[in-house]
């Protein structure tokens, strides 16, 4: 019994820990938003709105945001399909080449995104896809592509194989099946996946950086390109207008299925 | 709420109707004897995607093969093996290379420690409340980008940053943690935990409470039910969080470059550098292959390793293909 | 040659201003109208912060009042537009700006690559000390606008005794671990070259010197930045002496920020940025751009916009800015350019990427 005891003091320790370090650098940005000076520091000397103030009047600023969640839709969109698919051939069946196809798909996070940027510009720019925001979010998936795929295949565990079969036996045909059984039971990883695939476009700069001009700049380029001159705080003003979004997407998401939903598949 | 398999028949619902639909497309765009062939079309997006990095990669492995002519600025015409020598004969990219291979893997252990134990709790946790304050914990900053984040951190540990303001008032000695290695590896640890705990929690979930609570109640000592109970069952979860963060952590350019101070540098770096401080393509080229390939290699070796057990496969059971 | 072309297109320019007023109701026809029509506005590529906003002032706004054309400026790096045009061109697309106000460094690179136009027939041209022209092309394929100074900036707090006299400061046991340098050793070459023994005459033939002055610096553990970065560390008290342009110690200063700077003894190393437009652009865009080129060069612009950069200008007849005048930082006769270091630009484009490479090899060792 002290084993135990001992046990979750070491795991409440540790995540009271993970809690702290997760939200410290997020909470120091947020409060040293509203400083009235023009640099970034913390504690702020005072308490201004005036970076917001910035913000609100700079047209560059909600032209990119704009553009910046048509990238995070366009690439949800895509890795959606895309990446539930692929994990669930990749984890329900064996297939031949598993090892080569698994490391092909991997191909996004072991590529540095720096060549991944460079390679996607020449690509776009033969196929004439460059000039237009769409683009990005197609690279914005390409390039965060398996953690839709992992995010999938990892709650494939929850799907009872046995479930499927016995779809299957009382004849359900194959949509059928896929719709009510396959897919409700990998719903928290879909979601998870989405989820993950819309912040990391809303964030992206690396690759959009060599995929955008400035007509159809995005907003983490527009703050990475502001920042290569002179550090300001709407930098961290802009961090803040992103937490809201954040805040407002969870409560909604909270109100209509739950967050619950990351967790446990609705099925059972 | 799992569907049921209604009769077919009057009266069935608008979905139902719907999904009939869709069963008779497929049927004709996909006849029961393309059954087989079926894991391979649900590849095909993901393939076709992933195939426009693969392409992106071709013009770049040609560069490679090229020496940039400093009075064209343009990279040779002819083959030659000169970028890939220059990697082998310059000792920077060797220290270079190392220091980011050190990373990976302090990283990743780092990362899967502090994540499965916040996982865990997550999952098991009777209380609601519990449950949402992590849930909303972990997707708070991960709206925020890497590059803030970052500015996050060195507010935290610089020289007049909130640590020291804390260690002078406990009367310790000033620490100076902002731009080391140290700090790279702080400020790659936190953006990756959300990434590792949102990897392991459908893993763990996977492992029903039953099994663990029977393992306790048949005396094991919870160290014990953790290494014989949940670290075989969440295997999936782990090394999927494992590979996803040692090949992000591997191929990372923020971190190092906003908290390394300029002395820390990552591989990615020095791609980065190549591509845009040299204008030299050919040797960006070649260093991103060559780090494109490390990080392959060493998937490739756990996957092997893990066998497909890493995706969630049930071993042993041939599905319909 | 190009000057008649140029002259031919600035009559017909006349035309077209009218025509170009019609076209502003209807923004996107001009797309598909005949060339020299105005287009709806330029991009000029620059650096943030004191940079587009001087820019801004005194070139752009005038420009737009002038023509009716926006300006838009693009804040992507200098290094990291050049891979976007080369590729634009090298693929037969527009390339994504109109002007480049680039290093002359990076330019030289892009107009031996063949990716400029050829500027030579501007009016303002002309005006403009011989230094604005690179040597060595047939045509004009950039023009250098001003020069800059990379001085020793330094926290007056840390230098109770008055300005450091030798970059020999940067070897101070006080200073270990409060130094600053470009992340690529730019603009500190010459000057290691110079501190650890050497002269201009081994650059870059013999550079021994500035390697083991740079190893000594390595040993006090110096920060490596960019422009921003500099400004933060001094106003966060993490550095007390760094190696920047003049322009970005000013504008900290002008800021509030405890920043003042100096030329030692030793020298500083004095370079010149310019401007150039990419191939590939439309016709009418590409007349536009020599245009906006072109009024860069004016005496109203150039006054304006040096003075906001804190920078002499390539053209004579400025006035300095009150509180550079005198300022050995800000060089103006040829006297105060002997007193400085510095290094023809085509040794730079031949040598420089391989002294970021030994730089950075100290560096990360």
């Amino acid at each position: 019994m002290t084993g135990s005891r001992k046990a979750a003091w070491i795991i409440g320790a540790i995540v009271a820990f993970d809690l702290l370090f997760l939200a410290l650098p997020t909470l120091v940005v947020l409060v040293a938003s509203f400083t009235p000076g023009t640099i970034i520091t913390f504690p702020p000397p005072g308490f201004s709105l005036r970076w917001y103030g910035n913000l609100l009047q700079a047209r560059d600023f909600a032209d990119a945001l704009w553009r910046s969640l048509q990238v995070g839709l366009v690439c949800t969109a895509l890795s959606l399909p895309a990446g539930t698919l692929a994990a669930l051939a990749l984890a329900r069946f064996r297939l031949r080449f598993a090892t080569g196809l698994q490391i092909y798909l991997l191909l996004p996070f072991t590529i540095p995104l720096v060549v991944s940027g460079v390679g996607l510009m020449l690509v776009f720019g033969r196929l004439g896809w460059l000039g237009a925001v769409w683009p990005v979010g197609v690279a914005a998936c390409v390039i965060n592509l398996p953690f839709m795929i992992w995010a999938v295949a990892a709650s494939v565990n929850h799907l009872d194989p046995d479930l499927e079969n016995a779809a299957a036996n009382c004849g359900a045909p194959p949509v059928h099946s896929f719709f009510t059984v396959t897919l409700p039971a990998v719903a928290p990883g879909i979601l998870t996946g989405a989820l993950i695939m819309f912040i990391l476009a809303i964030n992206e700069f690396l690759v959009s950086l060599m995929l955008t001009d400035a007509r159809t700049v995005t907003l983490p380029v527009l703050v990475y390109n502001a920042i290569r001159s002179i550090i300001t705080p709407d930098l961290a003003a802009v961090s803040v207008v992103y937490v809201i979004l954040a805040v407002a997407a969870i409560w909604l998401l909270d109100r209509l299925v739950g967050l619950d939903i990351f967790l446990k598949s609705k099925q059972g | 709420m799992a569907s049921t398999i209604h009769d077919k028949g009057a009266g069935r619902p608008v979905g139902l109707r719907l999904l009939d639909l869709l069963e008779a497309a497929r049927e004709l765009l996909w006849p029961a004897r393309m059954a087989p062939l079926t894991p391979w079309l649900f590849l095909l997006p993901a393939v076709l995607l992933t195939g426009l990095l693969a392409a992106g990669l071709i013009p770049l492995l040609d560069a490679s093969l090229r020496p940039l002519d400093r009075a064209t600025f343009r990279l040779a015409e002819d083959y030659a093996l000169g970028n890939y020598a220059t990697l082998a004969t310059r000792p920077v990219y060797g220290v270079i290379a190392l220091r980011t291979l050190m990373a990976g893997l302090i990283v990743t252990a780092a990362t899967l420690a502090l994540a499965f134990p916040y996982a865990w709790m997550m999952v098991r946790t009777q209380h609601a409340w519990l449950r949402k304050l992590l849930l909303v914990s972990l997707f708070l900053p991960f709206f925020i980008g890497q590059v803030v984040r970052a500015y996050g951190w060195l507010i935290i540990l610089g020289k007049q940053g909130l640590l020291n303001a804390l260690l002078d008032g406990l009367g310790l000695p000033p620490s100076s943690l902002a731009f080391t290695y140290t700090a790279v590896l702080i400020g790659l640890v936190q953006y990756m935990l959300p990434f590792a705990v949102l990897m392991l929690a459908p893993a763990l979930t996977a492992v029903p409470v039953e099994v663990e609570l029977a393992s306790a109640s048949l005396g094991a000592r919870p160290f014990a039910t953790f290494r014989h109970i949940l670290l075989p069952m969440a295997r999936p979860g782990i090394v999927a969080a494992g590979i996803v963060v040692f090949t992000l952590t591997l191929t990372d350019f923020a971190m190092p470059e906003i908290m390394g101070g300029g002395g820390n540098d990552f591989i990615a770096s020095a791609v980065y550098d190549a591509f845009f401080q040299l204008g030299d393509a050919g040797l960006g080229a070649a260093l991103g292959i060559g780090l494109t390939l490390v990080g392959s290699a060493v998937v490739g070796v756990i996957l092997a390793f893990f066998g497909l057990g890493t995706l969630g496969y049930v071993e042993g059971r041939e599905e319909r293909s | 040659m190009s000057e008649k072309t140029f002259s031919v297109s600035r009559r017909r320019l006349l035309t077209a201003t009218a025509a170009g007023g019609a076209m502003l109701a209807a923004p996107w026809a001009w797309r598909r109208a005949a060339a020299q029509e105005k287009p709806r506005e330029l991009i000029v590529r620059a650096w943030g912060g004191v940079w587009v906003d001087s820019l801004n002032e005194g070139v752009s706004k005038p420009f737009t009042e002038m023509t009716g054309i926006a300006v838009r400026h693009d804040l992507t790096e200098d290094n990291e537009i050049r891979p976007k045009i080369w590729a634009a061109v090298d693929q037969g697309r527009v390339p994504p700006i109109h002007v480049n106000w680039d290093t002359s460094t990076n330019a030289t690179k892009s107009a031996l690559r063949g990716v400029t136009e050829d500027l030579a027939g501007l009016p303002n041209l002309k005006e403009m000390l011989p230094a604005a022209t690179p040597e060595g092309f047939d045509g004009v394929p950039l023009v250098n606008m001003y020069s800059y100074v990379y001085v020793l900036a330094y926290r007056e707090a840390a230098f109770p005794d008055g300005p450091p006299e030798s970059w020999d400061v940067l070897l101070d046991p006080r200073f270990k671990g409060r130094i600053a340098l470009y992340d690529d050793g730019i603009g500190f070459h010459p000057v290691a070259q110079i501190a650890g023994g050497g002269t201009m005459a081994g650059v870059p033939g013999d550079m021994q010197p500035a390697w083991d002055f740079i190893r000594k610096v390595k040993e006090q553990q110096p920060l490596l930045g960019e422009d921003p970065d500099f400004t933060t560390w001094f106003q966060n008290g993490e550095i007390d002496v760094a190696c920047t342009i003049l322009s970005n110690a000013r504008a900290a200063r002008q800021n509030g920020i405890d920043v003042a700077w100096t030329v030692p003894k030793e020298g500083c190393k004095v370079d010149t940025d310019g401007m150039w437009i990419p191939k590939g652009l439309p016709g009418n865009e590409l007349h536009w751009a020599k245009e906006y080129v072109n009024f860069a060069m004016s005496q109203q612009a150039q006054q304006k916009w040096t003075s906001g950069l804190g920078l002499p200008g390539l053209r004579p007849g400025l006035t300095p800015p009150e509180d550079l005048e005198g300022d050995p930082a800000f060089p103006t006769s040829p006297e105060d350019f002997e007193r400085l270091l510095s290094v023809p630009t085509r040794v730079l484009v031949e040598h420089e990427s391989d002294w970021f490479q030994k730089f950075n090899e100290i560096m990360q060792g």
